[in-house]
Parts: C-alpha cells; structure tokens; sequence
C-alpha cells in the first residue's frame, strides 16, 4: 500500500543506529524502505544532545569501538558527512596516585608500560596476544548470519571454521578456547598479573553494560567477544560532532538510496493478515503496507506488543520469557567551565578513555550492590573527555565530559528519585579523586539512570547489549532459538535490533546481517 | 472446603535478640511447617462424598484426580445394566474445571485449543483439544461457552501453569472453579425421563451438547446434554452446597425408574465402551511425559481430530499442519478379545512381535468380550494382532495370547446420544 504516494518493499521499525543500518542495506540494495521512528529524531541510543545550551556531549553511547570497516565504506558515511575527532582512542586506568597505566598499542608505549609495571608487562603482552587469538577464531563469525540450528551441515561448517580451526591450530589454541568459555576473568587476572589496576581495567572492559561482576562464570569470554567486535572496526573512534553525527551519516545514506526516514511516525502494532505480518499501522492510524517488516527493537515489544499474543504460539512467546532486559549502566554528562586537572596525566592523554576501576575486589563490590538494589559507594566508571579532540562540542576553554558508570542497579528501592543526586555525588567524589577541584568546574550536568535511557532513548530497559552477551544468548540463540537467524515464527517479520546476533554495541551488524537476510530471501516472498 | 485450602497455622514471630551473646533458639525452626499442595498428602472428598458414601455397600473407593470416590458402590454388573437398561447417577465433580473470562476470551481460547471456536455458540459444549508447539498432545476436553465472554473448560488433568502462560498478552481471566463445582453425571436410555421426573421442563428439546439453566426442586442447577457414555445421558453442574440435595432429590425421583448411583468403575467401562480415551490413563501429557516417545499427537489419539485449517494461529498449528500429510506412526484403537470372563490383558502382538501396550482394559457386557484401548504402531494395525492376557484360576495364573480384532465402531453408540428430542421412555 501507497503512503504519500510510495509503495515500500520493506518497513523499518525503530531509527536506532541498527534500524537505520538495516534500512541503508536494503536501500542500496534496491528495495523502496520506509523507516519509521517513534521519536523526534534518529539515532536511538547513538545521538548527541545538549547538556547545556552551547554545551553537548553524545547523550549515551559515546565511542565507536566495532562499527564495520566494509559498512562504513559500503554506505559511504564519510561522503554523508562522518568525520573522525580522534582515531584509535587510547585507554588509561586512572591511579589515584598518578601512575596511571596507558594499556600499550604501540612498541614505544609498550616500553613506557614496561617501565611502569616491570613484572607484568610480558604477561600482559602474552595476555592481549592470546585474546587476540581467539577473538580471530570468533570475529568471522560476529560479521555473518548464524547457521540455522536444524541444519546439520551449516552446524558442521560452522564448527569447522570456529573450534576445529582452533583445533588445527594446535593443542595449546583448543585447550586455551575449551577454557576460556566457562572462565572468570576475575580467576585468570588473578593468576596472571600483579597490578590490581591492570587487573581493574582490563575485568571492566570484559564486564561493562552486562550485570556480572568479575568472578562470574563466562566473562573471560565476554572479553574475547569484545576483542572481536573490536576486530570488525578499526579502534575506539571519536567522531566529530558526536555519536548522533554518526546517527545522522547513516540517515543521510539511507535517504541518498532513496529510503523514506520518518520521525514521529510511531508503530502502533504490526498487521497481520493469514498468518503473514504485511505492514504496521502509525499512531493516528495510518496503514502503510509491505511484504517485508524489520523490527530493530526490543524482539518481546515487537512480539507481544506489536504482533500481539493471538497472531504467536505460546511456545514462541515463552522463549522470549528471559528477555525483560534491565540494563546496569547510568550514563553521566558534564559541562565543564576549563579543562579538568587529571594529577598525573600526560596532556596529550587527556582525550582518551579514562578508566576508574582500582582493582578487581571495587569492581566485585560494586557488582555486588548493584545486584543488591544498591548504588555503589565508590562507583567505577569509564570517563572521556570528547571536547579535547572535538572543541566545538563546548563553548572555547570550556569542556564536556562524558561518564559511562558501570554497575547501577537497574531499579531502586523507593524509586530513582531519591538516588539520582546521591549517584551524581558519589561519581563527582570519586572523579575528585583524580582530578582534583572537578567540583568547582561543572556548570551543568545531566544523569540518566537505566529507567532513564529507556525512557528518553527507546532502548528497552535501558540495557546496552539488549540481553546478556552469552555464549548461549549468541548465534543463533540469540534473542531465542525460534528467531535465531533474524527471522521469528511470523512469516515476513524480521529482527534487526540489538537484540538478534550479534548483539549489542555500536556495530550496525545485526541490522546490517537481518537486511542482508531479507534481500537473500527475496525471490522466495 | 478441602484440607489444603484451609488457612495455615498461624505462627507468632519469636523475639529474637540480635545483641545478647546467649545461643537462643526459634522454636518455630522446631514446629511443624503446614506443606503446601501439591506436596501435602492430604484425601480430598468431594462435595457429594456424603451421599455416595452413604450409598456404598462394598467400602471400595479409588482415587481420582487427587479426590476420593466410589470405585463401585454395589455391584459393577448391577451398576452396568443401570446405565445401560434404565440410568446410572454418577459423582464426576473431580473433573478439573477452569472458569475462562474477559474481553480476550475467545481469543484466548482460540489460540489454545486446535479447533475453530468461532461458531461456538453460548450454552453449548464441543471436545477440544490442545498441544504444545510440536503438536504434542497436553490434553483434550469440554469446552461450554457459559456467556458472551465466559467460558468453562473441564479436563481430566490440570493444566494451569500451561494455561496462564499462554495467557500472557490477553486480557482473560482463569480460575480454576474445581473446588465450588460439582459434577453430577446422569447418564443412560431414561436419563431424560429422571430429569423430567425431577421437575425439569422440556428437557426432551435439549440438543446434543447443548446446556441450559433450569430450576430443580429450587436449586439453580446448569444441565448440559453431554457424557463419554456413549449413550443419552446429561451432566448437572451445581454449587458445592446445594449437590447433595441435588443427588437425594434426583435418587428419590428416578430409583422408581431404575436409577441407581454408580461409581468410577463405570465410568471406565462406559468410556471404554464408547470410545473415550483418557488423559493420563491412555494417553500421557506432553509435559507429563518423561520421555518424548510417551507424547502423542492428536493423529494418533482420534480419528479425525478437528484441527483448524486456514489463516488462524494456535498453539501447535505449524507443526500440525506438516503432520496431517504424513500417516501417524501409531494409533490408538479399541481392540476386542473374544474370551467368555475378564481376563487382564497387557501388550498387543502382531505374530510374535509386540507392536503395542494396552493402556485401558475391561470386559464389555454389550460386545461379550474384553476390550481394551491399546497404542498399536500403525503397520501393524492393518494385519492380524494378538493380545497377553493373563487367566486367573484360584491362585494360579496362566498366559495365553487371543486373536485380537480392531473395533471400527464404538462398542456401545446408541442413536440416542444424538436424537433431539431426546426420548422420555425406554
């Protein structure tokens, strides 16, 4: 059916970052895309707002870590206007004494490493050579579709090219692969290395946005995936303008394939008609019809709320059952009247990812209250300062800085009201710690608790990854085994949010992957 | 009120001081905690317990869905030619009844069961049966549409954990009605004549599986023209109060007319008879099931299940729909055993080769013989088959294997069942 006149091939619902790249693949690849987004702007959770007025800073997610060379050229964001602030952001565990720890990525800061931690500073080298080897076996296999789990031969395939070639690759490989899946990090840290510091940080980068703490079983494999999401893109990109820059690219590709993006369109439920989804119906009522409709939100919004119960088997529904998703993280953004004095820290240091994470025992703590219902008394936290590399982002002299605290509980007792101005003191504490006098600096801030990020950006609870990011929350288990492969039990409905393989992240990948699903099963539709 | 509904012991929290350096005890650590259902062994009577139990003469009780009942209250032979000769009063209130309500209802129930309920009309009943998503049998049973959005569903089982999962995102109501409602079942060829005897007006126009509210002896009692005997007969749904009136009001009005009360026994043997299987006994629930070989699919149990065809989604439709082109791997049948006594029979044969189990056994009067409902893999049910039975002679016990033969037709399904209006004389 005709909307303004355009008959669509397919409808994207959601304009996050996933949506919009789902909507680009089909774009490019010829089908007439209709994107519809509830909100008043594209972007999802991957946008930049104002703090203050003169003052912005990405509202949450603020790096670009996995973002797919080939879809970046593909799409060709950087004609639509995609530039990069900083490139390959450097990461720094914070010391409150001032040795802060800048993990090494080339031979000249490995030296400097080496002189600051002698013992681990092999270790170390063995410890990101080992990860980097087992995120090759994975990385392949984040970039395509799952194989179907009732296939017997893609299943082989599929092993063949993961844990066989991990096989073949010699007995250490195999044994280092069969134990890392069920590890702690927390265990292997432990047993390797001596800095608590290091220890911290590297257990925060494998635990941030999932709710378990360091000693829980699974997270050293957390820690390979995001190795291999990191693989699928080129480093820790900042780009300029911010994340909804980036958002923005992406929109401008898909109106130059000749997509329709629409805000303020929001999906009132899908249509069904005999047992096929075949368009949504808008708020106010209109019907716009396709054959194909991608949901790039929640799959248990889209299936319960969109779909409704009487057009899915209770089995199916029941599968969804594990997906209520309660993220863990509060997003904290400050104006800042001059440049924050990191004791310590090398000025050229000052725009990368700072983190505060001390030691694994702070990390395990503030697992623990979170998981409790409790705020973290000393917070740990990932701190960037985007406006050292990106000075439009403030007024000039004048900064931002943009706070990811890891380990908030998702609910709190007596509502978040009360505990909003307890969790800004707290980080303010704790960074007073690093920087001293960061007090008397902030002008503005804004903090967006779990059940904020849901409300303001759309990302259902508030969670980052969309579900835990599991081995068997992954592949084609992921949302669920029936919709495994980006498809549900609905005929012509599809996934392509955070919530399908691979998984949360600045990736583009589950949209892209659904997209290049739907244009494959083209000729059978 | 049953046992397990009754309100738990109410326990006084101790005072306990957390300061004192003294060892102190909770005694309530030492008290005897209430279990809970379904874990408490309790004996579970239903409402009618005081009227059967005064009508026994064999003290022979069973156990039927957790309740208490007469197995046989007289003689099963006496019992059996009641039925079948004049009617037989029977107790089926542990017959497990969910009261189905809300805007959603239909809906609901439409994507439950395998059939389409849109022509269900209000006061009537239809069989319906339901499956998980491989198209596993969870159970089968009546399905009366009580008002506009109000339903009530009686089944042999319970099935409340998969009935409220797959209510989420409809707006329905379930509860389970079992312990306020009870179920009497008068069945046999003068079934109707005892209702009218009883003060029921024109009930000879009740339809087949149709139901009514009526007015006997000034309790409102809700009649439906239903039963697995194969037969004319009704079923009577009451309060709990009011069934014993309900029971000695109807035994008073039809004992002229040959009523007698019977017991579980019967039932079996008339279900049996009329080609009813029963969940549990010979068929196990998906989800009862341990092993998944256990599990069947409606092909398996009924000849020809009503199985919607078409646009509608219900639980299990998929996989049903590439199931109904391919010939079940087994079936479930009713096998005769000519025999002059009741022998107890066990596996069914095809040579020497056992190709089934019987599942429900019993020697009917009407045929002569044993029968028995026996799963038989499907091959074999084409060829000759051979039934175990085992002959009892004082103590001694002796196998012999009879020829076994397939009944196409119900051994008791009399044209009364369907007759509108129903007959008021033998």
């Amino acid at each position: 059916m005709k909307w303004g006149g355009v008959q669509y091939d397919a409808i994207v619902i959601g304009g996050g970052h996933n949506g919009l790249a789902a909507a680009a693949r089909l774009a490019s690849g010829g089908a007439r895309v209709l994107l519809a987004e509830a909100g008043p702007c594209v972007g999802g959770a991957a946008v930049t707002s104002e703090i203050t007025p003169g003052y912005s800073a990405s509202a949450v997610a603020h790096l670009l870590e996995g973002f797919p060379r080939r879809i970046e050229r593909k799409l060709k964001l950087h004609k639509h206007g995609l530039r990069y602030a900083a490139r390959d952001v450097a990461t720094v565990a914070l010391d409150r004494d001032g040795h802060h720890i800048l993990l090494p990525r080339t031979r000249k800061e490995f030296a400097g490493f080496r002189d600051l931690l002698p013992k681990d500073a092999d270790v170390y080298r063995e410890y990101v050579a080992r990860r980097r080897a087992l995120a090759e076996f994975v990385a392949p296999l984040l970039g395509e579709r799952p194989p179907a789990l009732n296939d017997p031969d893609a299943l082989k395939r599929f092993l063949r090219r993961s844990v066989w070639r991990a096989a073949l690759k010699g007995g250490s490989t195999m044994q280092s692969l069969l134990r890392v899946l069920p590890e702690a990090i927390g265990d292997r840290l432990d047993a390797e290395f001596e800095s608590p510091l290091l220890k911290g940080a590297l257990a925060f980068d494998a635990t941030l946005g999932g709710a378990e703490g360091p000693y829980a079983p699974g997270t050293s494999f957390r820690a390979i995936l995001r190795e291999a999401m990191r693989m699928q893109g080129q480093g820790a990109m900042l780009p300029v303008g911010g994340m909804g820059a980036f958002s923005d690219a992406l929109a401008a590709s898909v109106a130059a394939a000749g997509g329709d993006v629409r805000v303020n369109a929001r999906v009132m439920r899908i249509l069904v008609e005999e047992g096929k989804a075949v368009g949504v119906e808008l708020s106010g009522g209109i019907e716009v019809r396709a054959a194909r409709v991608l949901s790039a939100i929640a799959p248990r919004t889209t299936m319960l709320d969109l779909v409704g119960a009487r057009h899915v088997e209770t089995d199916d529904l029941r599968e969804l059952r594990h997906l209520v998703p309660r993220g863990t993280t509060a997003k904290i953004n400050l104006a800042l009247d001059r440049l924050p004095e990191f004791s310590g820290l090398a000025p050229e240091l000052h725009g990368a990812r700072l983190l505060i994470a001390p030691s694994l025992a702070d990390l395990d703590e503030a697992a623990n209250a979170a998981r409790s219902g409790a705020l973290p008394f000393e917070p740990v936290m990932e701190v960037l300062l985007p406006s050292v590399t990106d000075p439009l982002l403030a007024p000039e002299g004048q900064h931002v800085m943009s706070i990811i605290v890891h380990h908030v509980p998702h609910a709190m007792a007596g509502g978040w009201d009360a505990h909003r101005e307890a969790l800004m003191q707290r980080v303010v504490r704790m960074l007073g710690n690093y920087a001293p006098g960061i007090e008397d600096m902030m002008i503005a801030g804004e903090i967006l608790t779990p059940p904020d990020i849901e409300e303001k950006y759309g990302l259902a609870g508030g969670d980052w990854h969309q579900g835990d990011i599991r081995l068997d929350r992954l592949f084609a288990f992921r949302p669920a085994p029936a919709y495994g492969r980006c498809e549900t039990p609905l005929p012509g409905l599809w996934l392509c949010g955070a919530g399908s393989h691979p998984g949360g992240g600045i990736t583009g990948l589950p949209g892209w992957l659904a997209a290049d699903a739907v244009l494959s099963d083209g000729g059978s539709a | 009120m049953t046992p397990d509904t009754a309100p738990p012991n109410e326990r006084t929290d101790v005072e306990i001081d957390l300061g004192s350096e003294q060892a102190t005890v909770d005694p309530a650590l030492f008290e005897e905690a209430p279990a809970e259902p379904p874990f408490a062994r309790t004996v579970h009577t239903t409402p009618l317990h005081i009227v059967t139990s005064a009508e026994s003469r064999t003290n022979r009780w069973t156990d039927w869905n957790g309740y208490t009942v007469p197995d046989v209250l007289t003689d099963l032979g006496d019992e059996y030619r009641a039925l079948r000769g004049a009617a037989a009063l029977a107790d089926h209130s542990p017959l497990v009844k969910y009261r189905i309500f809300g805007r959603d209802a239909l809906d609901y129930l439409q994507r439950l069961v395998t059939r389409d309920l849109s022509a269900l009309e209000v006061d009537t009943a239809v069989h319906v049966v339901f499956c998980e998503g491989s198209g596993l049998v969870l159970g089968d049973g009546l399905l009366f549409r009580l008002g506009e959005e109000e339903y009530r569903l009686v089944t042999e089982e319970t099935h409340l954990a998969w009935m409220m999962d797959s209510a989420e995102g409809f707006r329905v109501g379930i509860a389970d009605v079992g312990a306020t409602l009870a179920l009497l079942s008068l069945q046999g060829p003068l079934s109707a004549l005892c209702l009218h005897e009883a003060g029921v007006a024109n009930i000879d126009g009740l339809a087949p599986f149709a139901a009514r509210w009526a007015d006997i002896a000034r309790m409102p009692v809700y009649v439906s023209r239903t039963g697995a005997s194969g037969d004319l007969g009704y079923e009577l749904w009451t309060d709990a109060e009011d069934a014993p009136h309900l029971w000695r009001h109807l035994m008073e009005k039809g004992a002229p007319h040959g009523l007698r009360a019977t017991g579980f026994a019967l039932r079996e043997l008339a279900r049996l008879e009329a080609g009813f299987p029963r969940a549990g006994r010979d068929y196990l629930s998906v989800l009862t099931a341990v092993a998944s070989i256990d599990a069947s699919t409606p092909f398996e149990l009924w000849r020809s299940p009503s199985i919607a065809t078409g646009k509608m989604v219900f639980n299990g439709g998929r996989a049903l729909r590439s199931l109904a082109s391919v010939p079940p791997r087994r079936r479930l049948v009713v096998l005769a055993a000519d025999a002059l006594e009741p022998v107890s029979l066990s596996s069914v044969l095809s040579g020497t080769r056992q190709v089934g189990t019987v599942t429900t056994y019993g020697f009917s009067p009407a045929l002569g013989a044993n029968i028995a409902f026996a799963m038989v893999e499907d091959e074999a049910a084409e060829g000759e088959l051979a039934l175990t039975a085992t002959l009892r002679e004082g103590l001694g016990a002796r196998e012999v294997v009879l020829r076994a033969r397939i009944l196409r037709e119900p051994a008791w399904n009399s044209a009364r069942r369907l007759v509108l209006p129903a007959p008021l004389k033998s």
